[in-house]
């Protein structure tokens, strides 16, 4: 085991050849685990909100759109190359079921949808993906590997 | 308007006042349903960045039951009510007879006993502050999560992530008995009921 980068609510963190990038208790956020495997350069983002709506807010990682842009960015100036980055996502859940119409929404969903569509746009494949239903995820990238690992509550440990 | 961030030592000690006339009326509530004493502590107002707020409750994975209610009216937010395991058997020990090992032994008629009292808790607290501020708010039916402590957070993050990077945490914590049972009731307010709020309890300096 190397050394582990944690990546907080609205936040990112790349590395290269060993160790993790883990992020904790994925509710209606997503986790988004860019990776190529040829550098063995991998990034884990995790995003809050499917869209950038207020231009001043200088927190561009809470978004699925400007979160995701500023990401590929990052990996290209590292060295990574589009048609090998694949993506792997979790997340996206619906922590509570409410009853009649909420202002809540289903955010997790929304979530999901923008993240897909960010994904597309720049021609990246989503190799894996453990979205939606109503329970938080712990999701972790091994940067060796590329594999993701999916911790939960009362589930069997998931790899995608 | 008053952003979050911008609130004053004085408006924040009006929060603290509110959330213990709101704790004092639900913590009455809650003993009259469990038939014992119950008391309170003192609430805290914070304000903090998404994962210190997470980080003063607890371990993101830690496991938590939740009942969430979402307000409307001239408050819009969210009232959660976070128990932990020694809090929960309390409950359940006095409503349906029943000890619990660990959270994955909460059953349906556990989970609506625990929907209930955070019910019976969220209405008496919302009802203190209405009558006090002379306002009108809206409670959504309650809806019951047991899973980790994290991704319960992450509904009212989402829920304010546009207008703000901060969560208003106004936290009472329940006593019950003579032991030490902790159960947090927090009330989220938007920014703008915050500023409507303090409006109404003339201490808006605008």
């Amino acid at each position: 085991m190397g050394k582990q980068l944690v990546v907080g609510i609205g936040d990112m963190k790349l590395g290269r050849q060993e160790g993790t990038i883990i992020t904790y208790a994925l509710g209606s956020c997503i986790g988004i685990a860019l990776y190529d495997p040829m550098i063995k350069l991998g990034a884990l983002v995790h995003i809050m909100l499917p869209e950038k709506g207020n231009i001043a807010d200088s927190n561009i990682f809470k978004y699925a759109d400007t979160g995701l842009r500023e990401t590929f960015r990052k990996l290209y100036a590292y060295g990574a190359d589009k048609r090998r980055l694949t993506a792997k996502i979790a997340g996206g859940a619906k922590m509570f079921d409410m009853k009649g119409g909420s202002s809540l929404g289903n955010i997790g969903d929304r979530n999901a949808q923008s993240v897909k569509r960010v994904l597309a746009q720049e021609g990246i494949r989503v190799l894996k993906e453990d979205t939606g239903a109503n329970y938080a995820r712990t999701m972790s990238i091994d940067l060796q590997t590329g594999m993701v690992l999916i911790k939960t509550f009362g589930r069997p440990e998931l790899r995608l | 308007m008053k952003s979050y961030e911008d609130m004053n030592a004085m408006e924040l000690d009006v929060f603290r006042e509110i959330g213990s006339i709101g704790i004092g009326n639900a913590a009455t509530a809650l003993s009259q349903v469990l038939g014992v004493q119950v008391s309170m502590k003192l609430p805290r107002v914070s304000l903090a960045g998404y994962n210190e707020a997470i980080a003063s409750i607890g371990d993101p994975e830690e496991i938590i039951a939740a009942v969430l209610v979402e307000m409307s009216g001239d408050i819009n937010g969210i009232m959660l009510y976070m128990l932990k395991l020694d809090f929960i058997n309390a409950i359940l020990a006095r409503l349906v007879g029943k000890y619990i090992e660990d959270f994955s032994q909460i059953d349906e008629l556990s989970a609506s006993a625990l929907e209930e009292t955070g019910n019976i808790i969220i209405s008496s607290y919302i009802n203190a502050i209405t009558k006090l501020a002379n306002i009108e708010v809206g409670l959504s039916v309650p809806s019951v999560a047991v899973n980790m402590l994290g991704g319960i957070l992450s509904v009212p993050i989402a829920m304010f992530g546009y207008s703000t990077d901060k969560l208003l945490m106004i936290q009472g914590e329940f006593l019950i008995g003579d032991t030490q049972l902790k159960g947090e009731l927090m009330l989220l307010p938007d920014v703008e009921s915050l500023n409507f709020l303090m409006k109404k309890l003339g201490v808006a300096d605008i």
